[in-house]
């Protein structure tokens, strides 16, 4: 019996993409749209005293032009604390004040040039130190009348999120160490860049005042959830149509260009808008990863056990809150690290400022927290004398250890992706200075990442009458693979060859609900979706078999996409509907929904099972770094970086994950940083906001982990989130252990990297 | 996308007719060689020309040649042409380290070496190897042809002694003098060394026959307004031993000179300690050049 | 103004603005939506064509300067249905994510090949410098490239 799970078959939307075919957001072209461009604050606090749009008005081409006045709702999928355009103030610099539809994309830009708005400055906020300060001017005076979820802000403050966690006796667990050490980290705002742009078609049906969207986005019911409470309508009223993605890495999952394409088409009389930003708008005015400052204070004993661990977490949501309180709270969670912690205490805070909106960015918070939690566990390891792979594996969570919630843990791969990265990379020997002004030095970090849990995902899968399997499942392809993953799997659990099976696009009018393509959970929830209705359409297609060839059903199977009675291939099924008479046919249809609400693995210490995770993710990366130190320049010399992916379901797949997550690890952690002052971001072009290129990525073995998880399909996890987090600092422990120096706050830059050599020289020339 | 704003576009089939409506369009006329500043600062609105002149259909303005003295470069040559040229490699070996660095492979297509010297850029990659190899430019204007050092075009950033309806159409360089040896060595963001530069550093040391440096030519870029002649550090190699010494002090002196300003890319303290660091490599490169050269 | 080139092999003619950028041209115009814009501003290769046989970000052409020259697209790489040798390989490698970059990448090593076939992997490294990737498909874009230089399996 042929499978296809665990074999790395080629990508079901590949060819699609090295023609150019695939459709992507910014290809489509719908009749009749206009375009739109959008006015933007250029301060970042200000009151609006006045819009005069006449001259753009009167401009060639312009048909529509939308304030905040005229649509004035608010939407949020946490807080409903963001505008469509600026309702009287505007809260940051490129915040949307006033949108154009123009018959061209030319026509609507220089329009935008002639609205004149007139701005009362206000004091701002744009540190997020500073907006903890008592007489900090407040970002959102009205942040208590909000509508919101079950999270605590501080009203009449900047603080839009408030969280603390405690278990154990954490002042207990510090007099019991031999050793303190506290520190504090500095993780920094990073674009998602991804190279499509946030664009988006939208068209308001005034018949039955419905809308429609084509979007590039990876949370289709997200987006349309929060667009219908924002309106007040009804689900039927809002339509996506979600294209091919090109990138999200968490960017596209909120209202973003669909603001201002939805605010346009509701006045455009039908006429479609299609809104496109520019690379300069994506990157100072849409969303970034949230920066956070983290303090962690560690105890341990002499011979390397950590006894207690204290974080407070703070964190920069800019604006608007968008996903950023998920991000704080389930990202804060997991600043301790995959380590066993007797005695632990965390506090959380988030802050409103003056700054572009920040949001959900691959890995969740994730990456943030491991920044500090892995650089911390080196310079432990450093003050302790101990070896840093052997303090984390003396202290690592093993099969069957509780979580810090008391979740038992599952599939834990930890061990085993240390254990092979540090043999992959070479640990302990290292050539230190291959020329006079270059030194070596190699560094491992690792990392544990949840899923968003509990949630659930639907699959529809109808087999046509040519025996083609359709897979309806909203789970955008953003580049991971997902269809083809989802395809393997389908054709597995049905018993048909992948050619036959096809994924189709989401489009919201028929495909079910799935929660995000977020958070590694596609593989693991829709996948076992898909396998619930596939092994009901296996029997329905068996008993329509029996029916049709008038045989036994018990004696029937279907292998490979045939139908084989007692072994022996009697029909295969693209044929078996064919010879029916005129008129004559079958709907074999199955649904099934998966979720992980009510799951015993869930188990944990009330009232916090809400922290449990369905399955538990493991990265561990190990880098080899050079130095000049003479420019401070840094080069990757080698990753070795490995993913506990549960098990491969296309181990090619993985491996693009895993690779793709180390090259983006490495243009975070060396290249990309946001210029400017005074909540301005002046470097917004690929000239000055630089992503690595080929000739920055180092040599990167991918080390597939399959540690198995019993409730998933065919035991696999997720493996996209974890990917990038750990090699940050995988090359900061390795700077430190080619030169012996500590960045604490990303990126790592030439300049710093030079400043902190001669700080050490002259330190050590005086002691 | 960005869209570009309208402008009247001329299609000039000779350098007289260019001429003519460059005189006639004033402040509001720019010239478009390969496209890759111009283009690149009208979408991002740093200028808005009224008037684009493209001189790409003006026969004679491509091409590198050997003439008596040295080579002549058409300004509208291709970096990339630059780049793989025998002559320039063998003639001006700073300039072909230059233009294999200067921004990537397909923008070095389009890039022209006119261009990058009308465009005065404090971060230029040619400008400083083609002072060090003390290059000459032929600027045609209304009034007819004349030649200017290249050093002596730049006056601050973005702006050069050349009139609105002056145009430069070719570079000589001279044939360097026996011993003399070049180089040019840059430092960008990434490790691919195509990023405009936080430092760059060009330098020609000609050995006598002594074995000493006869003369020496330190440029820098992105380290003041143009690009700088580190006189100080070129004295201080005049005359002396080719040693690590002498390397280190011109380096000292090239830093010294420096007077960067902090932006987006780099700060001006991290510029003067590259400054350093690239002197002493770029030189150590030419003086190796020179010797292979001498032999 | 009107703009005689050859794209794909066909002559074609057709009315431009001169501000028109040959990608704007050959997207919205010949509807050829395979190279896509990223940065606007010659940094991230996704808009690269073949001009008279050489990438060019396409992105920084104004539409007059393609008088009379050829343009190939990756729509133009291979027949309908069919891939070339380069396209062949990379989806064989998995050398694509998202495939927002993939046209370009396919375009630019594609023209490094049919010059340097057996180029070495620090040439392939500087070539293809100018396309990036957000999702990180380097490493095997550069096992497709190896095999297609005749390295590797």
């Amino acid at each position: 019996m042929t499978t296809t799970v665990g074999r790395s078959v080629t990508r079901i939307d590949g060819r699609d993409k090295v023609t150019g075919a695939a459709v992507f957001g910014v290809d489509l072209a719908v009749a009749g749209m206009l375009h739109g461009a959008v006015v933007r604050s250029p301060h970042p606090h200000a009151r609006i005293v006045s819009i005069d749009p006449a001259a753009a008005a009167a401009a060639p081409g312009v048909e529509v032009i939308v304030t905040g006045a005229d649509f004035p709702y608010l939407f949020g999928s946490a807080t409903r604390d963001q505008p469509f355009l600026a309702i009287d103030r505007v809260r940051y610099v490129g915040e949307p004040v006033v949108a154009i539809a123009a018959r061209t994309e030319a026509e609507a830009q220089e329009a935008a040039d002639l609205v004149v708005v007139e701005y009362e400055e206000l004091p701002a906020v744009c540190d997020m130190r500073d907006a903890l300060a008592e007489d900090a001017p407040l970002v959102h005076p009205d942040m208590h009348t909000y509508v919101k979820g079950a999270h605590v802000i501080v009203p009449h403050t900047n603080i839009n999120t408030l969280w603390t966690f405690e278990r154990g006796d954490v002042e207990a667990g510090f007099a019991g160490a031999d050793l303190i050490v506290e520190d504090e980290f500095t993780a920094h705002a990073l674009s998602h860049a991804a190279l499509e742009p946030h664009v988006s078609i939208a068209a308001y049906d005034p018949v039955n005042r419905a809308y429609t969207l084509w979007l590039p986005t990876d949370r289709p019911f997200q987006v349309r959830g929060e667009l219908t409470a924002a309106l007040g309508i009804p689900s039927d009223k809002v339509r996506l149509i979600v294209t091919s993605v090109g990138g999200s890495f968490g960017g596209k999952n909120t209202l973003i260009s669909e603001a201002i394409s939805v605010a346009l088409a509701r006045f455009a009389g039908g006429r479609p808008v299609r809104v496109e930003f520019t690379r300069q708008e994506d990157l100072t005015a849409t969303s970034t990863r949230v920066p956070a400052i983290m303090k962690l204070r560690t105890g341990v004993t002499r011979d390397g056990s950590i006894t207690a661990r204290s974080a407070e977490a703070l964190w920069d949501s800019g604006a608007y809150t968008s996903n950023t309180v998920g991000v704080a709270i389930r990202g804060s969670s997991t600043i301790f690290g995959p380590y066993r912690t007797p005695h632990l205490s965390l506090v959380v805070r988030q802050v409103y400022t003056n700054r572009a909106t920040t949001g959900s960015y691959r890995g969740y918070g994730t990456t943030q927290v491991t920044w500090a939690c892995e650089s911390q566990m080196d310079m432990i390891a450093a003050a302790l004398g101990l070896d840093p792979l052997a303090f984390r594996l003396r202290n690592g969570y093993e099969e069957g250890d509780p979580y810090i919630n008391e979740q038992i843990m599952h599939g834990v791969g930890l061990r085993e992706s240390l254990e092979r990265t540090a043999a992959e990379i070479g640990w302990g020997e290292v050539d230190r200075a291959p020329a006079p002004h270059l030194r070596r030095g190699k560094g491992i970090a690792t990392m544990l990442k949840p899923t968003a849990t509990p949630t659930s995902s639907n699959a529809v899968i109808k087999v046509e009458e040519d025996g083609r399997v359709t897979v309806l499942v909203a789970a955008p392809e953003i580049g991971a693979g997902q269809s083809t993953v989802l395809a393997q799997i389908a054709a597995d659990a049905i018993g048909v060859p992948i050619e036959a099976v096809v994924v189709p696009g989401t489009d919201t009018a028929y495909t079910p609900y799935n929660g995000p393509v977020a958070s590694s959970r596609t593989t693991f929830h829709v996948g076992n979706a898909i396998v619930m209705a596939g092994a009901e359409i296996r029997e329905k297609i068996l008993a329509a078999a029996a029916d049709i060839l008038d045989r036994d059903a018990g004696r029937l199977d279907l292998v490979d996409g045939r139908i084989v009675e007692d072994g022996v291939p009697i029909k295969p099924l693209s044929e078996l509907f064919g010879g029916l008479a005129y008129g004559d046919g079958y709907s074999i249809t199955a649904e099934a929904r998966y979720s992980s609400k009510g799951s015993p693995l869930l188990k944990a210490a009330a009232p916090y099972e809400w922290m449990s995770s369905i399955f538990w993710m493991f990265a561990t990366h190990a880098a080899e770094i050079e130095v000049d130190i003479e420019t401070g320049a840094v080069r990757v010399v080698k990753v070795a970086a490995a993913g506990d992916v549960g098990r491969a379901i296309n181990p090619m797949a993985c491996e693009q994950q895993i690779e793709g997550g180390v090259v983006m690890g490495i243009s975070n952690a060396l290249f990309e940083e946001f210029k400017g002052s005074g909540g301005r971001i002046d470097n917004g072009s690929f000239a000055d906001y630089k992503l690595a290129a080929l000739p920055d990525i180092p040599e990167i073995v991918a080390i597939i982990v399959e540690s198995q998880h019993a409730e998933a399909p065919f035991g696999a996890k997720g493996i996209g989130e974890p990917a990038a987090a750990a090699t940050p600092p995988a090359i900061a422990n390795a700077l430190f252990d080619a030169v012996g120096i500590r960045i604490l706050d990303l990126p790592i830059t030439p300049e710093k990297v030079l400043r902190a050599i001669a700080e050490k020289a002259s330190a050590e020339g005086a002691g | 996308m960005k869209r570009l704003r309208e402008f009247s576009y001329h299609e000039p089939e000779s350098l007289e007719a260019a001429i003519g409506i460059l005189a006639a369009g004033g402040d509001g006329a720019r010239l478009l060689a390969g496209g890759t500043d111009l283009v690149v600062d009208m979408k991002t609105g740093r200028m808005r020309p009224s008037i684009v002149v493209n001189l790409k259909r003006i026969p004679g303005l491509s091409g590198i040649e050997a003439v008596e003295g040295g080579i002549r470069i058409g300004a509208l040559t291709p970096v990339a042409t630059l780049q793989a040229s025998p002559l320039v490699g063998q003639m001006a070996a700073a300039l072909a380290d230059a233009a294999a660095v200067l921004a990537t492979p397909p923008v070095r297509g389009l890039a022209t070496i006119g261009g990058n010297i009308g465009r005065a850029s404090p971060a230029s990659d040619l400008g400083p190897p083609l002072i060090v190899h003390e290059a000459i430019a032929t600027i045609e204007g209304p009034d007819g042809s004349r030649e200017e050092t290249v050093e002596s075009l730049y006056v601050g950033p973005g702006a050069t002694t050349l009139a609105v309806h002056d145009i430069i159409t070719s570079i000589f360089v001279p044939t360097p003098a026996a011993g003399f040896g070049s180089a040019h060595l840059k430092i960008g963001a990434r490790a691919g060394g195509t990023d405009i530069a936080m430092v760059g550093v060009s330098a020609g040391v000609t050995l006598g026959a002594d074995g000493r440096i006869a003369a020496a030519r330190i440029v820098l870029a992105s380290v003041a307004p143009t690009p700088l002649r580190a006189i100080a550090a070129e004295q201080a190699l005049a005359g002396r031993e080719p040693s690590e010494e002498a390397v280190a002090a011109a380096a000292a002196a090239a830093a010294a000179a420096c007077r960067p300003i902090s932006d987006l890319r780099a700060s001006a303290s991290h510029r003067v300690a590259l400054a350093g660091v690239l002197t002493a490599r770029v030189l150590r490169s030419a003086i190796a050049r020179a010797r292979e050269a001498s032999r | 103004m009107r703009l005689t080139a050859t794209v794909n092999g066909r002559a074609r003619t057709f009315e431009v603005e001169a501000r028109s950028t040959l990608l704007e041209v050959i997207r919205e115009s010949l509807l050829l939506t395979g190279a896509k814009e990223a940065c606007g501003v010659g940094e991230c290769g996704n808009c690269m064509v073949l001009l008279d046989g050489e990438p060019t970000p396409s992105c920084l052409v104004l539409a007059p300067d393609a008088e009379g020259r050829e343009i190939v697209t990756v729509e133009g790489l291979a027949p309908e249905g069919a891939l070339d040798e380069v396209q062949a390989a990379f989806l064989e490698a998995g050398a694509f994510q998202c495939g927002f970059c993939t046209p370009g990448m396919v375009i630019t090593a594609g023209a490094l090949l049919r010059d340097q076939p057996n180029a070495a992997a620090g040439e392939i490294k500087q070539a293809l410098a100018g396309v990036l990737c957000r999702c990180g498909s380097y490493t095997k874009v550069m096992k497709a490239m190896e095999k297609l230089a005749g390295r590797g399996a």
